[in-house]
């Protein structure tokens, strides 16, 4: 469904993103893993298309996002890390909106929206200005406008970020649910970001970590920590600077990693 | 290019759930009630002290004496209102993020660049309308011709779908709205005074780049409008005035991507 051939991204001399291969087959969760300004946030947007990548290419749902890139960008629903919204907008006119610009049918659209709707729980919600809406609603409008076209793709840059831990859990059973093999033809086929291994755990079969704009892993989560292994000795292993010595370093949690943010 | 219209009428729904279109055309209005009737009285005066020469009475006539004035002031309310309606047509979008969504759906950049200008000519569009009402008031009380009335509305038309281009541009280089705005004032106040600094600033040097800069002023080709000359020279100079720019706001919201 999704394939990346040798997708490099370079801003003269720095290299943000070194050729990243790699295959996902329909109805696959695969997780995004790696420290901040590692290319995660550049992969994905080379792969939805806002950024052209300097090298190589991929392929969404059978289209060449050089080929063909209307096509591709219609196969994808995509939540940036800042979900994109427009504050004076009320909610379901938003999505209205959406749906209309990703192709969606005008006689389906309002079907389109209130699945969209129901989905993230934001029924009550649908005639509030986006402006008022507290962080978590929207972070879930974000993730609506992600799936309201039903795309076979979704690519989720960290989507339960700033959700309590009751809406995360509503946001994974949401990701389970969409890519459950009893979907059929619409069973959808998820890349997600995040910081928190526990998600990974949760709900993704397979990991990419990524690791100074190179793929550094890429295996089933239960080939993984097979032997009894964490994600957390992988990723530090993985990650560390001082690949001899990576127990000199210290471990601390991901999330507080220093942020820079992606250019 | 099937996006255009959905782009433009998120545009428009966006400007007509805040206060901020509400806020304009009140102002407009009352600027243009205010102009009406400062450029009546002073029309007023004029034909009253004409009744001494009886025989040049015949000069003054509403179009010319009131309208074109009229017509006159009105551009440069236009001039001071529309970088205020354009500096977020695309700044906003970089701040929400929503440049994001834009340009990753199955959207043309020429949808995108079209839609929002569509958007801002209809507003600009009303504004002009309502100096229409005021224009056709006199049809009601006098005989002012309706070819000289209506080209004159054109050119006010024309030109405030230039300043929309202009300040969609100056909109698309910049994530600030404030910065979009100065840019905006600074080239159309330019572009207004293009004629004096070519008159005096450049008098004497050499005639072509005078003559050059006073051909590219707005001013030059909407002043023939307002006389009721409607020349396919002046209509052609708008048409590529406005296609430029929408060029260079095309390249400026494509070179995300560039970089």
């Amino acid at each position: 469904m999704i394939q990346a051939k040798g997708l490099s991204k370079r801003y003269g001399d720095l290299v943000a993103v070194e050729n990243i291969d790699f295959s996902i087959a329909k109805g696959e969760v695969v997780g995004f893993l790696g420290p901040n300004g590692a290319g995660k946030t550049t992969t994905m947007r080379m792969l939805t298309g806002f950024l052209p990548p300097t090298d190589g290419t991929a392929v969404i749902a059978g289209h060449d996002i050089f080929g063909d890139p209307i096509a591709a960008r219609r196969a994808i629903g995509y939540l940036p890390e800042s979900p994109p919204l427009y504050p004076e907008m009320a909610v379901g006119s938003f999505l209205a909106y959406v749906a209309r610009i990703k192709d969606v049918p005008r006689a389906k659209r309002r079907a389109a929206v209130d699945r969209a709707l129901e989905r993230t729980a934001l029924t009550e919600v649908k005639r509030q200005v986006i402006g008022t809406l507290s962080r978590g609603f929207r972070q879930r409008v974000g993730l609506a406008q992600a799936i309201v076209h039903n795309p076979p793709v979704l690519i989720l840059d960290e989507p339960t970020a700033g959700l309590d831990p009751l809406q995360i859990r509503e946001i994974r059973a949401l990701i389970a649910e969409l890519t459950a093999p009893s979907q059929g033809d619409t069973q959808h086929t998820v890349i997600l970001s995040t910081h928190i291994l526990a998600e990974v755990d949760a709900i993704c079969r397979r990991v990419i970590l990524i690791n100074r704009g190179r793929k550094a892993v890429d295996a089933p989560l239960s080939e993984l920590t097979r032997g009894g292994r964490t994600l957390d000795e992988i990723f530090t292993e993985h990650t560390a600077h001082d690949a001899a010595d990576p127990a000199a370093l210290p471990s601390k949690p991901i999330g507080d990693a220093e942020s820079r943010s992606a250019p | 290019m099937k996006h255009v219209a959905s782009v433009a009428g998120r545009e428009l729904r966006s400007l007509f759930v805040s206060p901020v279109a509400y806020g304009v055309l009140s102002l407009f209005a009352v600027l243009a009630g205010m102009f009406f009737i400062i450029d009546m009285s002073w029309f007023e005066q004029v034909l009253f002290q004409a009744q001494q020469y009886p025989d040049q009475l015949g000069q003054f006539n509403l179009n010319d004496g009131l309208l074109r004035e009229f017509y006159g002031s009105m551009s440069v309310v236009l001039l001071f209102l529309i970088p205020g309606i354009t500096m977020g047509v695309y700044a906003a979008e970089k701040t929400n993020g929503t440049e994001e969504l834009l340009l990753t759906s199955p959207l043309t950049i020429w949808d995108i660049v079209l839609g929002k200008f569509a958007a801002g000519a209809i507003f600009i569009t009303m504004l002009v309308g309502i100096v229409g009402l005021f224009a056709s008031v006199l049809f009601l009380y006098g005989d002012p011709e309706v070819g000289k009335t209506t080209s004159g509305l054109i050119g006010l038309l024309l030109t405030g779908w230039t300043y929309v281009a202009i300040g969609g541009l100056a909109s698309a280089i910049t994530r600030s709205q404030i910065v979009a705005f100065l840019i905006t004032l600074v080239i159309l106040v330019t572009l207004l005074l293009l004629p004096g600094i070519a008159e005096f600033g450049l008098a004497g040097s050499a005639s072509g780049v005078a003559e050059t800069l006073r051909y590219l002023s707005v001013q030059l080709h909407f002043d023939p409008l307002l006389r009721g000359l409607v020349d396919t020279a002046d209509l052609a100079y708008f048409v590529v005035i406005i296609g430029s720019f929408l060029v260079m706001t095309k390249a400026a919201v494509e070179s995300v991507r560039w970089r």
